[in-house]
């Protein structure tokens, strides 16, 4: 139990601990700055409400990641059938400064992974994030998840292998096209 | 591409990896309001819980004091009326008053060990108070709304200096109070232990063992007659229902001359229930006889 004169100092901490990582996972997961930030926002908001309930029983990162990986999948829920993400995404995209050719190349291979990590399911892609990106161990994957630790194994390879077919699918007809 | 971390590192480089600056210090800013409210909030909650607990005890208190004034009678009024068809029920006031002038008479089955004399069968909380705060809610179970006296007459007595034989005149002041406050008192009764052996204390009626009742009525008193009539009616009707369970109407002058304060009420009786050997459990069953009893007379005489 944390005491409520502390509560503010406590959370300020938690906040400037975790937010990268949590920002990190969501940007990814969402494929979108302002939406990450947005929900970046509503994760710690969500800590700050449970934190004085925290028991400790639990490692605080993984706790915070289970609440972000909620808050992730609410959001993939309510955009489902709304084509903001793909917008989102070029929208980006355009703004950056490269050299014209070099950018094409980039952003077409950009665009590639962006569109098959967007077609993964979303634990799949939750379980790729949290291993690949935010470099989390199989336990830790397991207790953000609340799953055993052989369903994250067996959905990270199973991920993973969507994901290569995917792209390697799409690479070759970007070849196929180029001819 | 084959590789996972060369998808990894493109993966990481493909989004803004830092969030705005000013994001970044406004989700801050947010955090710390939001903490401070809610810790706002929480000393709200209990500040408001703390107030509405002190308002709760000094209304209970006020009511204590304005109601009971000196006289310490905490009086439970059993107004559980009903739109059910009996007198009582139609009545919210209290029709029965009950009261102990001896109230610390009390019952050796139910005393510690060391008190098991017979002249030491009295008790501060164990005592003859409880027979008759049973009656009063029986008697409310079945819709009769009483008063039930508790006051500590013995303790009033030692406070004020006082003897044994004084206690009428201690029980009678509350007595007084409330017959003035409340005219729909029908009956009074002040309940004692009586000092008889177990073998004439006690009946069995099928298979249960129950204390018996004496109707006591003071001939000194200028209601004796309006009074005899009332206790032989109780004793008539319990006779009906329970024969042998009032032992009868006894006629006393006391010693010195006592009135028993019952030229206050035409329907005053002094009832001796039990023995200092009976268990509370027998007093109860006899009260719950008595107080249907009561309920009888009482719709009868509507």
């Amino acid at each position: 139990m944390i005491d409520s004169n502390n509560l503010e100092s406590r959370i300020v901490e938690i906040y400037n601990l975790y937010y990268l990582d949590v920002y990190r996972f969501l940007v990814c997961f969402t494929g979108n700055q302002n939406d990450a930030e947005d929900l970046t926002q509503e994760v710690f908001i969500r800590v700050l409400k449970g934190v004085s309930n925290f028991d400790g029983k639990y490692n605080l990162k993984t706790w915070i990641f289970s609440i972000a990986k909620h808050v992730a999948i609410d959001h993939y829920r309510k955009k489902r059938f709304t084509s903001l993400f793909k917008d989102g995404f070029f929208n980006q995209l355009s703004s950056n400064e490269k050299k014209p050719d070099e950018e094409f190349e980039v952003t077409e291979l950009k665009l590639l992974i962006h569109d098959a990590i967007a077609k993964l399911k979303p634990n799949y892609r939750a379980v790729v994030i949290l291993r690949g990106i935010n470099e989390f161990s199989i336990i830790e994957t397991s207790e953000i998840l609340q799953c055993s630790e052989v369903k994250v194994k067996v959905d990270y390879h199973r991920a993973l292998k969507e994901l290569k077919r995917k792209l390697n699918i799409e690479i070759e007809g970007v070849l196929t096209n180029a001819k | 591409m084959q590789n996972e971390k060369d998808l990894f590192d493109m993966l990481k480089e493909m989004y803004p990896q830092h969030p705005r600056k000013e994001f970044v210090s406004a989700t801050e800013n947010t955090l710390r309001q939001r903490a401070r409210s809610m810790r706002k909030k929480r000393i709200l909650t209990k500040f408001s819980v703390i107030s509405s607990s002190v308002l709760v005890c000094a209304f209970i208190f006020s009511w204590l004091i304005f109601f009971n004034g000196n006289g310490k009678v905490s009086e439970i009024i059993h107004s559980f009326g009903g739109a059910s068809s009996s007198y009582a029920m139609d009545e919210k006031e209290p029709v029965v008053y009950i009261y102990h002038s001896h109230n610390i008479e009390s019952f050796i089955p139910e005393l510690p060990a060391q008190q098991m004399y017979r002249e030491r069968a009295y008790s501060d909380t164990k005592n003859i108070t409880l027979v008759g705060k049973e009656l009063s809610r029986e008697l409310e179970e079945i819709q009769v709304p009483s008063i039930h006296d508790e006051t500590d007459t013995a303790g009033i007595l030692k406070q004020k200096g006082l003897h044994f034989p004084d206690s009428y005149k201690v029980s009678r002041e509350n007595l007084q109070k409330v017959l003035a406050e409340n005219d729909s008192i029908r009956m009074v009764f002040d309940i004692h232990r009586d000092s008889n052996k177990r073998r004439d204390s006690t009946i069995e009626i099928k298979g249960k063992e129950y204390a018996r009742i004496r109707f006591v009525v003071s001939k000194t008193n200028g209601n004796f007659e309006t009074n005899k009539t009332f206790a032989t009616q109780l004793h008539e009707q319990l006779e009906e229902l329970y024969p042998g369970l009032s032992i009868g109407v006894i006629e006393k002058e006391g010693n010195p001359p006592n009135t028993y304060n019952q030229e206050l009420h035409d329907n005053s009786v002094l009832l001796e229930m039990g023995g200092i050997e009976n268990t509370l459990e027998e007093m109860y069953r006899t009260t719950d006889i008595f107080a249907q009893v009561l309920k009888d007379i009482l719709e009868k005489s509507k």
